[in-house]
């Protein structure tokens, strides 16, 4: 055998010949499909997340995953404090706080000089040019323009002077708005119908994402995965499993100030943060979102340890991951290898009568009318929250009466609890002095979509309802295969209970009590379809403060008033324990609008 | 026994005694039996009846007061499990029985009027039927139904009489060459009489071994449709319980998956044994 055959026969060469091909055919893949091995010297910051966004486009950013990537692939005129709890706004693309009018109508804002568009084909030579005024007031039109099927406008609705109108007339982009202008080339200036404290807080949101005129018009319909924006990172690829982004190098220099970020050293020392202090983000080369549904797999991808640096607990995880919930504490195998950070959502979950139904709610008949509240009245004083919090939410939730969420100022911790204490025989009694027995009892629609915790939810339901003496036979389960398909029996007022979760827009108590306004009644975002003209003139009053002690006043009666009526079982706000890498320097969050820290986010060498 | 009695002897009692000496067919039948009467008694009010109540904690171990344990929202595992097996015999005695019938009756029709347009019907009605994904079906069916608690009932029986039909058809082809039924056209029986009244009762064994395979089959396609979402409604089955078991597993929970998987399979392979049985017990080269 010659030596030329002998080295073909023995086959040691082929793994390093294959891997250099390999190594060779990657090479040019620069679309994002990157490990460990191929996105080696990048610095790779990998979070899980549990569903993809559906469109990148701002006029559809309507959930927490689009905002995650949005806000980071755009810039926003405002943004959140990265480390201040409660959520505290800082300028962002502004520069610096705008001038209010004493009337507080007019607002002046003006813009960071120097901030560009990343380098993309829409624009002349390829080259990204300045954000000016204009980008911001095209970019705020889009959501009065049909076109765009937008899902936003109801943040400026009715707010800014002429915009409506705007709409009506045909949204031509080349009319001018007088409530929306640019002034020149970096000041821009609101005028608003009536005074509107939350302004700035949906100048924060991804809805308000600035984009260039010209990427909108040379993508056409592809623009919602195609963000071109100036914000800290630039996309490489999206689809539904993954989105991969890329730092962009010209994002303007602002080093951080980790005081003026809100950070506190008592309870964030440990996650190393100092380490960012005077440094400009973004501080990684690359920032990938994997979408993985399952929770058994996210969890599976994050304690591998080379995939997802990011995850939350899932419920069915808790127990084993923690040593105590009051206070979380991680045992300690997890505990050496992961940084921890519990974190209540900015939102609840709560249940809510439809008082369209006549078995539950209004009746032609004022005397059954009263003894449907008092039937109301007797199915919340059944509900167990304690045992809801331990089977569905880990036993760490919060449980508080009425709708003021705990993470807002607005709260009222003193609130009597009565309104989220079981009690089987306060509602026995209230049902038989109202006339109320087994037989007379009305059939009960549980609606829920189709999935085994849904209707272990319904039962257990089912079972206090049965402690109270209403017959199990009369509470009937309808399930929906989506949540869309839910979600339109919702809008249309189809159910007697509206079993739901609502996340905050922005840090103001005003988000959850316009639940209960009136005119927001079904399609709107008002479910119990509670029509109470003292407290929709409460709501109305209350709409154009500032926040002061007055206005806490009223939005704590206007709560008060949404307890006594018996109109919802509310409520528990979850709390999400945040997993991460302990090679991971940052404080992950996802609520308000979401992802702002992602900005932030160092990976240690 | 006497050469005389011997001759007395009739199929059905020759596979009698047959399938007392299967030890392991009697075996398969016993717990039936015993299944059988633990959805009896599900049925009469008898036990199971607080399967719905929340009566323990989350996930509470095996004691004295809960045998198999307890779930997420503290329901006892083991009333849970028993009332299931009402839940598996309700669905699989409606499906056997109904599209046995069915079977029967089509089969029977087709296999009579064979060549004609009645047997081109069926036989195309089969092949269509057959040649759509079972799952897809029921899904479609449940969709048309807009969640009613017989849609799985209807989509079942729609395609399980198939089997029995063509088995039928075939019997049928044979028989009505033999004697009896020309003896039975030649002094002018009617023709449906002759199918309903002479022919039918004798695939009665067909029948018999199809319907128990039916039934073991209802009760397995339940449990898969219920654990998809697309089978029992409202009540319980053991398809629920597995489906609720796919997270509790991954908290180190056992119970449920545990506890419906034991019963299902101790029912499924005790019929399917007995099935078999049946099926010896009852072929007329074995018998004869």
């Amino acid at each position: 055998m010659t030596t030329s055959l002998k080295a073909l026969t023995n086959l040691r060469w082929l793994p390093a010949a294959l891997m250099a091909c390999l190594a060779a055919c990657g090479g040019g893949d620069d679309a994002g499909n990157s490990s460990p091995g191929s996105s080696a010297g990048l610095k790779v910051y990998r979070h899980s997340m549990d569903e993809s966004p559906t469109s990148l486009d701002p006029v559809q950013a309507s959930n927490v995953y689009a905002n995650h990537v949005l806000i980071n692939a755009y810039d926003t005129l405002f943004s959140y404090q990265y480390l201040a709890r409660p959520y505290v706004l800082k300028p962002n693309l502004a520069d610096g706080w705008p001038e209010i009018s004493t009337d507080t109508l007019t607002y002046t804002i003006r813009l960071k000089r120097g901030v560009r568009y990343i380098d993309d084909p829409c624009f002349p030579d390829g080259k990204g040019r300045e954000v000016t005024a204009a980008d911001v007031v095209y970019s705020l039109k889009r959501h009065f323009d049909p076109a765009t099927r937008p899902q936003g406008a109801w943040l400026w609705q009715g707010r800014i002077v002429g915009l409506d109108a705007w709409k009506e007339a045909g949204s031509n982009y080349d009319q001018e708005v007088e409530g929306l202008r640019a002034l020149d080339d970096h000041t821009l200036q609101i005028k608003l119908v009536q005074p509107y404290p939350q302004l700035l807080d949906t100048l924060a949101q991804g809805y308000s994402s600035v984009v260039p005129r010209e990427a909108v018009e040379h993508y056409g319909r592809e623009f919602g995965i195609r963000p071109v924006g100036s914000g800290p990172f630039r996309l490489v690829s999206y689809d539904t499993a993954r989105i991969v982004m890329d730092r962009n190098p010209g994002f303007r220099q602002e080093p951080v100030d980790l005081a003026a970020e809100g950070y506190d050293p008592a309870t964030q020392g440990q996650y190393g943060l100092e380490r960012i202090e005077g440094r400009s983000p973004p501080f990684i080369d690359r920032l990938e979102f994997q979408f993985i549904a399952d929770a058994s797999a996210r969890w599976n991808s994050f304690t591998k340890g080379d995939e997802a640096q990011y995850t939350t607990i899932p419920n069915e995880q808790i127990d084993r991951v923690l040593t105590s919930k009051h206070p979380i504490t991680l045992k300690p195998e997890y505990a050496e290898k992961y940084f921890f950070y519990a974190g209540m959502e900015a939102g609840f979950i709560f249940q809510t009568w439809n008082l369209l139904d006549p078995e539950f709610g209004y009746n032609e008949d004022p005397e059954r009318e009263r003894r449907n509240k008092a039937l109301r009245c007797a199915v919340i004083k059944s509900f167990d929250w304690p045992a809801r919090n331990d089977s569905f939410y880990g036993g760490i939730g919060t449980i508080f009466p009425g709708i003021i969420v705990p993470v807002v100022p607005e709260f009222d911790p003193d609130l009597s609890r009565v309104s989220v204490t079981r009690d089987v025989a306060g509602a026995r009694k209230l049902l038989e002095d109202n006339g109320w027995n087994a037989a007379n009892l009305p059939m009960f629609t549980f609606g829920t979509t189709a999935n085994v915790l849904n209707r272990l939810m319904f039962e257990q339901f089912r079972a206090w309802l049965k402690d109270i003496g209403y017959p199990p036979e009369k509470v009937v389960l309808k399930q929906y295969a989506t949540f869309g398909d839910i979600s339109k029996a919702w809008k249309q007022a189809e159910l007697p209970w509206v079993v739901k979760g609502w996340g905050l827009d922005y840090p103001d108590a005003e988000n959850t009590l316009q639940l209960f306004y009136g005119p927001n009644s079904s399609p709107g975002s008002n479910d119990s379809n509670w029509r109470n003209p003292e407290y929709d003139a409460l709501y109305e009053q209350s709409s154009v403060m500032l926040p002061s002690p007055e206005r806490t006043e009223i939005y704590r009666r206007m709560n008060e008033m949404v307890i006594d009526a018996c109109l919802t079982a509310t409520g528990l706000a979850r709390t999400r324990i945040h997993l991460w890498h302990k090679d991971v320097i940052a404080l992950p969050d996802r609520e308000i609008v979401g992802g702002f820290f992602l900005k932030y986010v160092d990976v240690e060498d | 026994m006497s050469v005389a009695a011997t001759r007395r002897q009739s199929l059905w009692s020759k596979a009698a005694w047959k399938l007392r000496r299967d030890r392991f067919g009697m075996l398969g039948l016993a717990v039936v039996l015993a299944h059988f009467v633990a959805a009896v008694g599900v049925w009469l009010g008898l036990w199971a009846t607080g399967w719905g109540d929340v009566a323990g904690g989350k996930w509470d171990s095996v004691s004295s007061e809960h045998w198999f344990g307890t779930n997420l929202i503290g329901q006892d595992i083991f009333q849970r499990s028993i009332y299931s097996i009402s839940t598996a015999f309700e669905i699989g005695l409606i499906v056997a029985v109904l599209s046995t019938l069915l079977g029967a009756v089509l089969g029977a029709m087709a296999g009579f009027f064979s060549g004609r347009a009645t047997d081109e019907f069926v036989v195309w009605l089969m092949g269509v039927l057959d040649s759509i994904p079972f799952y897809l079906l029921v899904a479609a069916i449940a969709f048309a139904l807009e969640g009613n608690p017989w849609s799985m009932h209807v989509a079942m029986i729609s395609t399980f009489w198939i089997t029995t039909a063509r088995l039928v058809r075939g019997e049928v082809i044979k028989l009505k060459g033999l004697e009896f039924v020309e003896a039975a056209h030649a002094i002018g029986v009617p023709e449906y009489t002759i199918i309903f009244r002479h022919i039918l009762p004798n695939t009665f064994h067909i029948l018999l071994v199809q319907s128990t395979i039916t039934f073991v089959a209802a009760i397995k396609s339940e449990v898969i449709l219920s654990f998809l979402g697309l089978g029992v409604k409202d009540g319980m089955s053991w398809g629920l319980m597995i489906s609720e078991s796919t997270f509790e597993v991954l908290a180190g929970f056992f119970n449920n998956f545990l506890a419906a998987s034991v019963l299902m399979f101790g029912l499924v392979m005790a019929f399917s044994i007995f099935s078999d049985a049946l099926q010896d017990a009852l072929d007329p080269r074995q018998v004869s």
